[in-house]
Parts: structure tokens; C-alpha cells; sequence
């Protein structure tokens, strides 16, 4: 590593090596060629690590300072080995290191003189030469005898002097390295404690695992070794031993002289040695090829047997045959029909060249004229090309041109979707205008469609459209209908959500978001008597009047709770009346119920009203557990049925007025119950779920029929008052005609509303039903129903009657009939409520 | 009963996939596509995919089972194997580079013809007639055509002959009925056999040729085009009593090209359908004329007798050739003044007869001097078409000014004979056609139009007043005689609106009194109130004129429907309610396109009004 150091300059080192080339091939000998060649091939390798020395400033110029340095350290290091009385034994050999470098140091310096004087220094190159290989010589004996006595000891001596050394010189790169490399530490010649590290291992994985014995001595003309039994040093510091020459077996074996025809083998026979002359060997060879080994002549000249001469003796001695020299009878006839075919005019010779083309004759090719007739029924003609319009024109009227935003438009839309393939241009004169860009490609596009594009026969319905209409009797011959609005209730805060006209026709009762049921004069639109029954302002949800003539009884239900009031704006007699029938139940309800009521009970309660109440008019509160949404009556007026879709199987109680008895009529839960009503004369009982209208025999217990409306949601669903005719309204905007006779799917479906409905109704007298729907309008029909079994109703639109204004979007809530007149009443979200007149 | 198997019967059977369809014909996908078109078989769209496809519903193309099967046995089809192995034949010949073998073949190559096939498609004359318009739209685009690496000149050369030819038919028989000038090229509609034949013609410019046009296509289109319309000319030139294929005057190519050099030679007479005076026989006409009629007379006797009724021209006509194809015309009006230059605006309109004849002969007694900017080839067939004679500037000049080095006869070229030959044809000249924005000099006696007047003039079927066509003048716009797609008619709107305006001056005050009719109470209501604005506008310092004319107009903007026409549409959006879907979506499609023309043309009104009240506009605040 020391003398790396010192030798480090890169050009001396590179050049030696030049120069020992030179001299080794004017001597000619293999060693100084291998001698020349292999530490070239090291000193490539090493460039590098040089070059980084280099900067760490060691400079050419610095060398003899150096090497005075080295001088100083090899001092240094007798001193201490002397002073700390290690083993002496390898002072000799540390001298002999010494001297090594010191000769070493010196065949450089030589070499890079001899360097310099290179152009006439060859005599000195082959004296040099000759210097190296006595040395050779003399190192050989000396290299057995040091590797055979203390290969060890020297190896480790080396490794030890190479490490501190090499410590010593790297001490200012890599101060400080990875401890665990270390194997001990000793004290430094300066001192200070000097890491020895581990002998490297080059195992497989290691990069240089392959490297063995790669001389480390740098850029050092091998030369400088030629001393030496050893030629460098490995990764380890080891020697790395000449190799042994084969120069005295060598020159044994030229002396000895080979005789002539000398095989090596022995003659079996004689067993003599066996000798072969030159030609005796050919031979072998030849057989050994597989080549003829006779005496033959490839390459003989040719004897031509037959030829143009004539011999003398002929091979046969056949006669010249006849056709030889007569004319041939074929041939006379082919030409004979040639001469024909030309007399003939078939072949004309020199022909001009027509294009074949042209040969194709014109005729008439409709000469037999066919009768037009009819072309096959599966044959569709192409469509012809549209007639070009106005906008085609290269002058358009003005109004045809695009607007800015129209060639945007234009431009922006997909080829394919465009309406017309070009934009309308107007150009001052004919001269102006230039080609269509597109017009081989429309063409082309034209032709594809001739046979690519399917074919379809499409008819084209050459009618009035009006004519689709149905026709249907006049609206003005089925009057009475709603009309106009002719009343307005206000008062209402809030949506109002039930309506109710009583059976005289007089008093409209109204029940809104602001928890107050309202009773209004239908003539006067004066609001009449009014009573706050929601507590916390609950919606009051429903509104019914007792179908009971003068009895005055008004149901209305707001949260859990049914209220049962007796408005006080009827006469005593009235009042009286109707004080009795919802007095009589308490007589039963403070008995004891039988054991099945038990539960009952529980779910519904029947119970006075506070006295606030009271004083509002309300007779009987039913606090049921869910609430309620809406009632219906039956015919009687002693029960009434309650809907709360959410009370799973007590979603629909049947309440008794006259025993204050409330019973659930469905063990289990039919789905979400949206209404449920009575038949108007049958012991029936209709509830409507989201999908569908159950019908219920109350008399057997028993369904009998399922509606199937074939909407999503429904609304509400009304029965026509002779009982065999159903509508339902649903939240998908369909308004469904049942006829119960027909089927279980509507008869009629419509869908005329734009938003959902809310509400279905029939007149009880008249032949009317109306829907009312968010979209705030309400759709007055005509409905008749035939006694024939035959005819199917007869529905006919009557009016739109428009006048409720949607609220976030909520329209129209619900409708009404008058009991007499073709009136209606409808409430909606804007908070009012109108009577609608014929 | 046996169990019918699915897929065996029905759309199944009566469709197959085009896949199946080259399979079962076992020729490739290429020949295929080229017998379809030749057969002019395409696919169908089976009701059911769904059961033509047996169950799958992939996307696929059928056709109809009967077409193919009728293709096992076209011998079109031979020809293609043919050549497919005389193609392997020739790539092997020249692969081993027998040149004389290879040139053989190639002389021997298998060739098919369509005439059969035509006549298949087409079993009557008149049903090739029905079906010219795409024939003649692709032949005049291949007319146009640069020969390049994919369209070869041959094909262009022989596009233009026959395009030519068809030119020289319909204008010698005088058969165009519209004329439409379109930014997409000259759409002609003629009349032949009855039958309406419309073709559009690119103008006269190199083609703008995009890549990914298939040309094998086109060219295949084609060459049946050709075979076509070759048969279809022949019939109707036969018919005519011309001698098919015309000759070709070679003095005219190297002129104007075009029609002009095609010289229809009818049977019995030799005439020359043009008139240009470039051509040697305009000047020795008379002499030509007294000898084609004795070679007619002679043909007359013995040929023909099919064309009987084109005969009407007796021997003894020695007249010009148009006024001899129009004579029992021309019987009719005699009070017609023929070649007189007509200056005045005020144009003799021939009398009442049908408007086809007036059609014919609506250009006879004129001669067209047509600029050397006008595209001679649309504004010479328009005018031959209508009977009009064609004097142009650019063949004139090539005749005066004639390079003799460049003439292969180098015969001596009499300059001042041609000089006063050009001066006396110059003579006649009644109508300049002229497409600059001004000129120089004018000639008196000549009448000044733009090319558009020639083309409006036959589409309306009279002789358009001709000022708004003068030189320089901004032109009346070019309305297609095809009308408007969505009915909206450019010239009724103009005339409905004049007459709205005048009605309006006359009829304000009356209108006051039909509205004060119409609401006593709120009339005079509003008089109260008026009556109240006006006072205040007068304190303001408003005119009173001001306030006034936008209270009239009122009216106007919001025309009142009547209570019963509002109780129909009631009444019908009700019955609406009560159509069954299927109905309501068929209504509803219906409504869609009506309302999409009104829509239209609701558009195109505002935009007129709009442009109108502009140039109003401009009008008075110049």
C-alpha cells in the first residue's frame, strides 16, 4: 500500500510498462511478454482507485518528498519494534521488505528515466531486459526456500504491515470505519492505537470471490519484481508467486532430436520402434478421409463418342428416315387452317388493340317491353336523396344564415347528431362560391347506405292527428259539473289537510297543519265555530262529519288521538241527540270488559276530554297508540274505522260509538295501510296498502277480493256509491278505474296529473268523480256506470279546475263532494279551502 | 302432433347473416360486397333480430335468404372465381418472370358484363329512368374527378363522356325543369320519360379527396353506373331518333369541351346542337343543312318509323337547328317577335299555353353572350335546355386569337374572315350574362344579367323582371324550387307582411272600435285611467304621440282567442286525457314534427322581421 502510494502518479507508472513491452519483444522471449502484459492488464483495472489517490494530493512532483517520507516511516517502525521487544525474528525479513521497497523504489525511478530517454534507450531496454531475467533466476532458488520455511509467519507479518499501513495511509479518508471490522487494536508507530482488521474473506457472494489472486501492486512496472520469487501481492497482502516457466524443460526437450519417421509406437511384430515414410502416412490419411487410396484421376478429359463427325465405322448403321427430308403433312395442315381463318376474316393479323371496354356493345336492352309490374312485396327501394331547401341555396334569403350562437351550436354538436351537414352560407355572385368540401365523401356516405344500411319498410300514418282523439260526448251536455270557484275559506295557518261536508249540505269542517278543526257556512264562507284540538300544534289529519242525520257528531283526529266533538252551532234538538249517542258508551266502557277486550284496552283508550276541550265542544277523546290518519264512517254512524299506517297489525281499529269499544279487526300487519273505508251498503270493509285494495267480507271474515291498481303507492282509493266500482289515486300519477266485476287490474288507467295524487272521489248522487293532485289542479270527470253488464263505464273528462297554488310543492290535499249539488270542496297547502260550483 | 323445433321456420329462415351468406356462396367478403352492389341487394332489418338471429341478440347484419340463393347461380359470380384463379395464374407468371405468359393471360383475362344484371334490376325502361338520380350524381362527381392512384383517367374520361352525353340529351330535348344553385354544387331536375330525374353536379373544381374514402367502393358503384346509364342513353337517344354514341367534334374538345362538342346526329338529319361559333360547320350552316336534308330524306324512307312523331319537322325546313326542334311550338305564338332586341324591362310573355311548352321555348328567340367569368358548363346547358343560343367570350377568344403554330393542320387561319364571321355572330346577341362587379362598355341593344336571372327564370317559368339582376346589383336571394323543408315560404312571408302593414295604417282606428266592442266596461276603464297617464305624461313633458303608439300596438302583440276556440282546446286537452298510451305516444310523434316545423318557422319569421325592422332602421337614419 506504501509503495502504492508513492508510486500513485499515473504517468510514470503507465510508461515503464511500455518500455519493458518493447524491450521484452525485441528480446523475444515469452517471459518479458507475459511480464509486459499482465500488469498492464492490472494497472487498467486500478486507474481509478489512482486517480481518487490523486486528489487526495498526491502529486508527481511530491514523490521523492515522498519517498523520503517512506524512508522516515520504515525508520520509525525499527525503532519500534526495537522498543517494544516483539519478536525479533522477522528483522531480517523487514530489512529484506525494505530493501525490497527501496530496490523496488529505485528499478521505478530507473524505469521512469530510461522512460524519458525512451526513443534511443533500447540497448539500456535489453540490458534491462537482461538484469530482469538473471534476477528471475536468482529469485526462483530464493522463493523456495522462503515459501517452503515461513510462508506463515511472513503471510502474517504482511497482513499486519499491509493493514497498519494501510490504516495509517487512509487515516485521513476513512477515520472512522465500522468497528466491527476491527479484530484488535495495537499501538501505532505514532503512538496512537492502531485498528488491525480481519483477514477478508472473499466467499461466493462477494464481488471479488472470483478475483483470487489479483496482483494489487498498482500501476508498479512488474519489472521491479523481476528481483523477486514473487510478482506482487493479492487483496490480502500476500505474495503472489511466479509462476513456474517451463524454460529448462523446455530446452531439455529441444535438445533432444527426434529421428526421422519417428512414431512413438512399437512394431508388434518386430517390436522395434515403428517407423512410416512420408508417402506411407499420406496414405493413412487419405483412408482415414475415406478418400480413394488407389491411384486414380479424378479429373480425366472426356472422350466425346458422338459428335458432328462423321466416322468411319458408325455406331448404327440405320437409313436416314424419310421425314428427315419431306415436308411435314401436319404442319402443311395447320397452316392450310390458318390461311383459312384469314381468308375467312377470323384472324386478322396486325389487329389494332381496342380496350375491351369499348368491344362491350350498346343495345336496347328493353327492346321486348315488359308491362310494368309490380316489384316483389319483399323489395324495398332505396329512399331518394331529400330535395335540397333554401338554406342549400348559394344565395338564402337572410333569415336562413346562423346566428353566432347557431354555428357554435353547429360546431360543437357531433357530426353524427348534426341536422343538416352543412352550415347556410350567402355569397354575393356565382363566381364567389367554392368547392364542397364534403362532396365525395357525401357521396360516399350516399353509397354505403345504398348497400350497407338495412332496410326497413316503415308506413307512414298519413293522418290527421286530431283524429286520434277518442270521441267522447261534449262536456256541455253533461252538466252539472264544477266549474268556477265561488268560495274561498280562509283562516287556516299552514296546509290544510281534511275536509268534510255534513250531511244537510250547510257546514264545511276543515282541519289544517295549526292543530284547529274550523267548521265554515258553505254560502257565506264564514267561519262558523272553531277548536284547537292538536296539542303542540299536531296536524289535524282527518275531518269527518257522522253520516247520522241531526246528530251533529264530528270525528277529527290530530297525533294518537280521535276527538269526538258535538259542534255547538246546531239547534238543541240536534245537540241533544247527538250528546246522547256519545254518552251512551260510557256505560259500557266503566263495566268490566270481557277477558278478549282486555288488550283491546289497552290499545285504545276512551276518555273524557279536559275541560279546555270540553268547553271547545269535544265530547269523547280516543287515544290510540299510533297516529291517526285518517277515518271513515260507516253508513250507520256507530262505527267509524281509524287508519294508522304505522300501527303494524292495529293499523286499522273499527271504533263502536255506542259501547265506546274499539276492535282490531287484523291479527297480522297487511303492510303499510294507506286508507280504509266501508262499503256503502254491504258489510264490507276495503283497505287499500301500498300496492294494493283488499276487500273484506265482514259478515264471513273473509277477504274476497285483492285490487291490483298496478302502481307503486297509492293515495287513496274511493268506492263508487253502488258499490261494484272502485277508483284509486297513487303517488305516481295515476288515477285507476276498477270494475269489480271485470277484473282485479283496472279498466281504465290515466294519467293526467303531472305530480302525485292525493286525493279520489265520487259524488255520492251525481255521476262525477274528481282527483286532486300536487300539481295543484283537480280533474273533474264524468262516470257513468251502466246497469247493462255489457257496457263498460263511460268516463268522460269534464274540466280542470285550476285555483290552488302549490306549496313547496304540495298541492291540492283533499276533495270533497257536496251531498246534493255538483259542488266540490277541495283543501290544498296554500292554506284555503274552495267550494267549486257548477 | 310432432313438436315444432325452434328456429326452424319464420324470420329464421327467411334472414341470414351476411356471414352465412359469403360462407354459403364461397366467395370472399370483397366479392361479395361487389356483387351486392352490382345486384343491388342490401340487408334488412328483420322485425324480430332477436328470432332471425335464432335467439341471439348480437348485432348483425341480415339479408334476405331469397337474394342469396337467387346469387348461387349468377354467373357474375363464375366470373370472380374466374378471376381469382387467373389472378393466381398471372402472379405466378410474373413471379417467374414470364413475361410474354403473363402478358397472354392479361389479354385473356376472364371479363364480366352487367347487362343482364341491369336488366334484372331494372325489368322496364322506365323503372332505369326512376332509378337515375344516384347513377348520374356519381358519374358527374367522377366527372370532376383528379385521375389519381385510385381513380384512374380512363374512369374519369369515360365519367365525363357519358356525362356529357346525358347533358347533350336533355338540353337538346329540352327536358330541364329546375335549375338549384346550392353551396354543395348545381342540382338539375329534368323530366325524362315522365319521370323526374335530379342530379347534383359539383362545380368545377378539383375535388377535395379524403383519405378514408373507400374507392374500391365508389369505382364498383361505378362501373354499374355506367353500364347503366350506357344502356339508358342508348334507349332514350334511340328514342329520340339520334344516332348513340354521339360523335365528338374534335375542334370543339380543344374549345370548351363540354356538350357543345357533341354532335347529334339524328337518323335522318345531321344537325348540330350548338351554335358556338368556334366550329366550321356554323358557318357553312345553310350548305350543311340543304345536304343533311337529302340525307335525311333518304334515311326517312328508309329507316324509322319508331320516332314518327319527332319527325314532325318537314324536309323543307332550312332554318336554324333550335327553331327546327321547336316548331310546332312556335306554330302557336305568332305574335311573338323573334330575334328582336328587347331593351325595355318589359319582356313580351308568350301566351297561355302549358307550362311546360313556355318551359321549352322560354329562351328561343334570345342569344346568350356569356362572360368569360361565368361557369359556361352549368349557364350553356340552362340555356340550350330552354332553347336559348350560346355565343361564349372564352371560345371566341380561342377562335380570333388562335395560336397557328399550335394547329396541326397548319392550314392558313383567314383572321379577318373569322373576324367578320365573330361580328355577325356578335350581332345577334341579345343577352349578355356578365359576372363582374362592373363594366367597362356596354353594348346597346344588350340586356345585362347575372347568371342567377337565367336560373330563376326557369324555375319560375317566366322571363324574371330582369333589374334586379343587372350587373353590380345585389341579387335576390336563389330560393330552391324544391321549396323549404318546413314549409316556410321566404316570398309569401314578404307579401303577408306589406299586407299586414298596410292594412294596419288603414285600419287603427277601426281596430279601437272592435276592441271597444269587445270590453265596453274595461275600455273605459282604461280611457279613465289613459285619460289619467296622459295628464301626467303632458306635466312631465312627455309626447303625447309617444305614449300613444305604444298603447296601439298593444293589441296587436297579443291576439285574443275567442271563448269558443279556448273551450275547443279545453275540450281537446281533455279527450287527450283519455287516449290509451300506445295512441297517446303515436299523437305525441305526430305533435313532435309538427311542432318542430312550426318551431322553424316561427324562427325564420322573428329572424325576417328582426332583419326587416333593421334595415328599416337603416333606411331612416339615412
Amino acid at each position: 500500500m506504501a509503495k502504492r502510494k508513492l508510486a500513485g502518479p499515473k504517468k510514470p507508472a503507465a510508461k515503464p510498462q511500455t518500455s519493458a513491452q518493447s524491450t521484452g519483444n525485441q528480446q523475444g522471449s515469452k517471459l518479458a511478454n507475459v511480464k509486459g502484459r499482465a500488469p498492464r492488464l492490472l494497472i487498467n483495472d486500478e486507474d481509478e482507485d489512482n486517480e481518487d489517490e490523486d486528489e487526495d494530493g498526491y502529486i508527481d512532483d511530491e514523490a521523492e518528498e515522498a519517498e523520503e517520507d517512506e524512508l522516515e516511516d520504515e525508520s520509525d517502525l525499527e525503532e519500534y519494534d526495537g522498543e517494544d521487544g516483539i519478536s525479533e525474528q522477522f528483522e531480517g525479513l523487514l530489512d529484506g521488505a525494505i530493501s525490497d521497497s527501496e530496490s523496488e523504489d529505485n528499478a521505478g525511478d530507473e524505469a521512469s528515466e530510461g522512460d524519458g530517454e525512451e526513443n534511443n534507450a533500447g540497448e539500456e531496454g535489453i540490458f534491462f531486459g537482461e538484469d530482469v531475467e538473471n534476477e528471475e533466476h536468482e529469485d526462483v532458488a530464493e522463493v523456495i526456500t522462503n515459501s517452503v520455511s515461513d510462508d506463515d509467519e511472513e503471510a502474517e507479518y504482511l497482513s499486519k504491515y499491509s493493514a497498519a499501513s494501510e490504516a495509517e495511509s487512509l487515516s485521513s479518508i476513512s477515520s472512522d470505519q465500522d468497528d466491527s471490522m476491527v479484530a484488535y487494536y495495537t499501538t501505532g508507530a505514532d503512538g496512537k492505537p492502531r485498528p488491525i482488521y480481519h483477514e477478508i474473506d472473499p466467499h461466493y457472494s462477494s464481488d471479488d470471490s472470483d478475483l483470487e489472486d489479483m496482483n494489487t501492486i498498482g500501476n508498479v512496472p512488474l519489472s521491479a519484481y523481476d528481483e523477486y520469487p514473487h510478482i506482487g501481492y493479492d487483496i490480502n497482502g500476500k505474495r503472489i508467486m511466479r509462476p513456474a516457466t517451463g524454460s529448462a524443460l523446455d530446452s531439455l526437450l529441444d535438445s533432444i532430436e527426434v529421428p526421422e519417421g519417428w512414431t512413438g509406437l512399437i512394431d508388434k511384430e518386430s517390436g522395434a520402434d515403428l517407423k512410416l515414410t512420408k508417402d506411407e502416412l499420406e496414405l493413412v490419411k487419405k483412408i482415414q478421409l475415406g478418400e480413394n487410396a488407389g491411384d486414380v484421376n479424378p479429373y480425366e478429359s472426356t472422350i466425346e463418342w458422338f459428335s458432328s463427325k462423321t466416322e468411319i465405322m458408325p455406331l448404327s448403321a440405320a437409313p436416314e428416315p424419310k421425314r428427315r427430308f419431306v415436308p411435314s403433312r401436319h404442319e402443311a395442315k395447320r397452316i392450310i387452317k390458318i390461311v383459312k381463318a384469314i381468308r375467312e376474316g377470323r384472324i386478322v393479323p396486325n389487329k389494332p388493340k381496342v380496350r375491351p371496354e369499348d368491344e362491350q356493345p350498346v343495345y336496347d336492352l328493353w327492346a321486348d317491353d315488359l308491362q310494368e309490374q309490380q316489384p316483389h312485396v319483399m323489395h324495398i327501394p332505396a329512399p331518394k336523396v331529400a330535395k335540397p331547401t333554401n338554406d342549400e341555396s348559394y344565395n338564402p334569403p337572410e333569415e336562413y344564415l346562423p346566428s353566432e350562437e347557431e354555428i357554435t351550436a353547429w360546431n360543437e354538436t357531433d357530426a353524427m347528431d348534426r341536422e343538416r351537414d352543412y352550415l347556410p352560407r350567402k355569397f354575393s355572385s356565382l363566381r364567389t362560391v367554392p368547392r364542397y368540401e364534403n362532396f365525395v365523401r357525401e357521396r360516399f356516405e350516399r353509397s354505403l347506405d345504398l348497400y350497407l344500411a338495412p332496410r326497413v319498410r316503415k308506413n307512414k300514418l298519413n293522418i290527421d292527428p286530431d283524429s286520434l282523439l277518442p270521441k267522447l260526448p261534449s262536456p256541455q251536455d253533461l252538466r252539472p259539473f264544477p266549474i268556477k270557484c265561488s268560495v274561498t275559506y280562509r283562516g287556516h295557518k299552514g296546509r290544510v289537510r281534511a275536509v268534510s261536508i255534513d250531511s244537510s249540505g250547510l257546514w264545511l269542517a276543515t282541519g289544517g297543519d295549526d292543530g284547529t278543526v274550523r267548521i265554515w257556512e258553505v254560502l257565506t264562507g264564514r267561519e262558523i265555530w272553531k277548536a284547537t284540538v292538536g296539542d303542540d300544534d299536531e296536524a289535524v289529519q282527518s275531518v269527518e262529519w257522522s253520516p247520522v242525520k241531526d246528530s251533529g257528531i264530528l270525528a277529527a283526529s290530530a297525533g294518537e288521538k280521535i276527538f269526538l266533538c258535538l259542534p255547538p252551532i246546531f239547534d238543541d234538538e240536534t245537540e241533544v241527540t247527538g250528546q246522547e249517542l256519545l254518552a251512551a258508551g260510557w256505560g259500557y266502557a266503566a263495566q268490566p270488559a270481557p277477558v278478549e277486550h282486555i288488550n283491546k284496552e289497552r290499545q285504545c283508550n276512551w276518555i273524557k276530554p279536559s275541560t279546555k276541550l270540553a268547553s271547545q265542544g269535544v265530547d269523547v277523546v280516543i287515544v290510540c297508540r299510533k297516529t291517526v290518519k285518517q277515518i271513515a264512517w260507516h253508513r250507520r254512524g256507530d262505527y267509524f274505522t281509524g287508519v294508522s299506517p304505522d300501527g303494524a297489525n292495529m293499523a286499522v281499529l273499527v271504533h263502536q260509538i255506542s259501547k265506546h269499544n274499539t276492535q282490531s279487526p287484523f291479527r297480522k300487519s297487511k303492510g303499510i295501510i294507506q286508507r280504509a273505508q266501508f262499503h256503502p251498503f254491504k258489510p264490507m270493509l276495503y283497505v287499500a296498502t301500498q300496492r294494493y285494495v283488499r276487500i273484506y267480507d265482514l259478515s264471513t271474515q273473509s277477504l274476497t277480493k285483492a285490487l291490483q291498481p298496478g302502481a307503486r303507492w297509492l293515495s287513496s282509493f274511493d268506492i263508487h256509491p253502488q258499490g261494484d266500482n272502485v277508483i284509486t289515486g297513487s303517488y305516481d300519477k295515476r288515477v285507476t278505474w276498477h270494475d269489480l266485476d271485470l277484473s282485479t287490474k283496472p279498466y281504465r288507467t290515466l294519467r293526467y296529473h303531472t305530480r302525485a295524487v292525493r286525493d279520489v272521489r265520487f259524488h255520492t248522487r251525481l255521476p262525477l268523480f274528481c282527483s286532486g293532485s300536487d300539481d295543484g289542479y283537480i280533474n273533474v270527470f264524468h262516470g257513468t256506470v251502466y246497469d247493462d253488464l255489457l257496457r263498460n263505464p263511460l268516463l268522460v273528462p269534464l274540466k280542470v279546475l285550476k285555483g290552488h297554488t302549490v306549496v313547496q310543492s304540495l298541492g291540492v290535499l283533499k276533495v270533497a263532494w257536496h251531498p246534493k249539488e255538483a259542488w266540490l270542496f277541495s283543501v290544498g297547502a296554500d292554506g284555503t279551502a274552495k267550494l267549486w260550483t257548477s | 302432433m310432432r313438436i315444432k323445433k325452434k328456429h326452424q321456420a319464420g324470420a329464421a329462415k327467411n334472414f341470414i347473416t351476411r356471414t352465412q351468406a359469403v360462407k354459403k356462396l364461397q366467395i370472399s367478403l370483397a366479392d361479395f360486397r361487389r356483387i351486392c352492389i352490382f345486384k343491388g341487394i342490401y340487408p334488412r332489418a328483420p322485425r324480430s333480430a332477436k328470432k332471425a338471429n335464432k335467439g341471439s341478440t348480437a348485432p348483425t347484419t341480415f339479408y334476405y335468404t331469397k337474394d342469396i340463393q337467387y346469387l348461387l347461380h349468377e354467373p357474375v359470380i363464375q366470373k370472380f372465381r374466374d378471376h381469382k384463379i387467373f389472378a393466381r395464374k398471372l402472379s405466378r407468371a410474373l413471379g417467374r418472370g414470364d413475361v410474354s405468359d403473363a402478358k397472354r393471360l392479361d389479354e385473356n383475362r376472364p371479363r364480366y358484363r352487367l347487362d343482364m344484371i341491369v336488366k334484372e334490376r331494372y325489368p322496364t325502361f322506365l323503372d332505369a329512368v326512376r332509378d337515375l338520380d344516384d347513377a348520374l350524381s356519381m358519374l358527374f362527381l367522377f366527372a370532376a374527378m383528379p385521375a389519381s392512384d385510385k381513380v384512374s383517367a380512363r374512369v374519369t374520361e369515360d365519367a365525363e363522356k357519358l356525362c356529357n352525353q346525358w347533358m347533350a340529351y336533355v338540353a337538346r330535348e329540352r327536358l330541364l325543369r329546375k335549375v338549384f344553385v346550392s353551396i354543395k354544387g348545381v342540382y338539375y331536375e329534368a323530366e325524362v320519360k315522365g319521370q323526374e330525374v335530379v342530379w347534383l353536379v359539383p362545380f368545377k373544381f378539383p375535388q377535395n379527396v379524403p383519405t378514408d374514402v373507400d374507392f374500391r367502393i365508389m369505382l364498383t358503384f361505378l362501373e354499374f353506373y355506367t353500364t347503366l346509364l350506357q344502356f339508358v342513353l342508348y334507349r332514350l337517344y334511340a328514342d329520340a331518333g339520334i344516332v348513340y354514341p354521339p360523335k365528338i367534334d374534335a375542334a370543339k374538345v380543344q374549345g370548351v369541351g363540354g356538350i357543345s362538342a357533341y354532335v347529334m346526329e339524328g337518323k335522318r338529319e345531321k344537325e348540330s346542337l350548338l351554335q358556338t361559333s368556334t366550329t366550321k360547320k356554323a358557318i357553312t350552316e345553310s350548305e350543311m343543312a340543304s345536304r343533311a336534308q337529302t340525307i335525311s330524306t333518304v334515311l326517312n324512307k328508309i329507316t324509322d318509323h319508331a320516332a314518327g312523331d319527332v319527325i314532325a319537322t318537314p324536309a323543307d325546313d332550312d332554318d336554324d337547328d333550335d327553331e327546327e326542334e321547336v316548331t310546332d311550338t312556335l306554330d302557336k305564338f305568332t305574335a311573338l317577335p323573334s330575334t328582336e332586341t328587347v331593351i325595355s324591362d318589359i319582356i313580351p310573355q308568350p301566351d297561355e299555353t302549358s307550362p311546360e311548352d313556355i318551359v321549352k321555348t322560354l329562351f328561343s328567340p334570345f342569344t346568350f353572350y356569356v362572360g368569360r367569368e361565368v361557369p359556361l358548363d352549368i349557364v350553356e346547358f340552362t340555356i340550350l335546355s330552354l332553347g336559348g343560343t350560346v355565343v361564349s367570350e372564352s371560345v371566341l377568344d380561342g377562335y380570333l386569337h388562335v395560336d397557328t403554330d399550335a394547329l396541326p393542320d397548319a392550314e392558313e387561319v383567314d383572321f379577318d374572315a373569322r373576324q367578320r364571321e365573330v361580328d355577325a355572330l356578335l350581332q345577334k346577341v341579345t343577352h349578355q350574362v356578365c359576372d363582374r362587379p362592373a363594366l367597362a362598355s356596354r353594348v346597346p341593344g344588350r340586356i345585362y344579367v347575372q347568371p342567377q336571372w337565367i336560373f330563376d327564370s326557369l324555375n319560375r317559368g317566366r322571363l324574371v323582371p330582369v333589374d334586379e339582376y343587372a350587373v353590380g346589383a345585389t341579387l335576390p336571394p336563389h330560393l330552391s324550387p324544391w321549396g323549404d323543408g318546413a314549409g316556410y315560404d321566404p316570398e309569401g312571408i314578404g307579401k303577408e307582411e306589406e299586407g299586414e302593414e298596410s292594412e294596419e295604417d288603414v285600419e287603427v282606428e277601426v281596430d279601437e272600435e272592435e276592441i271597444e266592442v269587445d270590453e265596453e266596461e274595461e275600455v273605459e276603464e282604461d280611457e279613465a285611467l289613459q285619460h289619467q297617464r296622459e295628464l301626467e305624461s303632458e306635466a312631465k313633458g312627455i309626447i303625447y304621440s309617444s305614449t300613444t303608439s305604444k298603447k296601439r300596438k298593444r293589441p296587436d302583440k297579443k291576439p285574443k282567442k275567442s271563448a269558443e276556440e279556448k273551450q275547443a282546446e279545453e275540450e281537446k286537452e281533455l279527450r287527450k286525457i283519455m287516449m290509451t298510451n300506445k295512441q297517446k305516444k303515436l299523437y305525441n310523434q305526430m305533435q313532435y314534427g309538427i311542432q318542430k316545423k312550426e318551431t322553424r318557422r316561427e324562427t325564420l319569421k322573428i329572424k325576417r322581421r328582426k332583419l326587416e325592422k333593421n334595415k328599416q332602421n337603416k333606411k331612416r337614419v339615412l
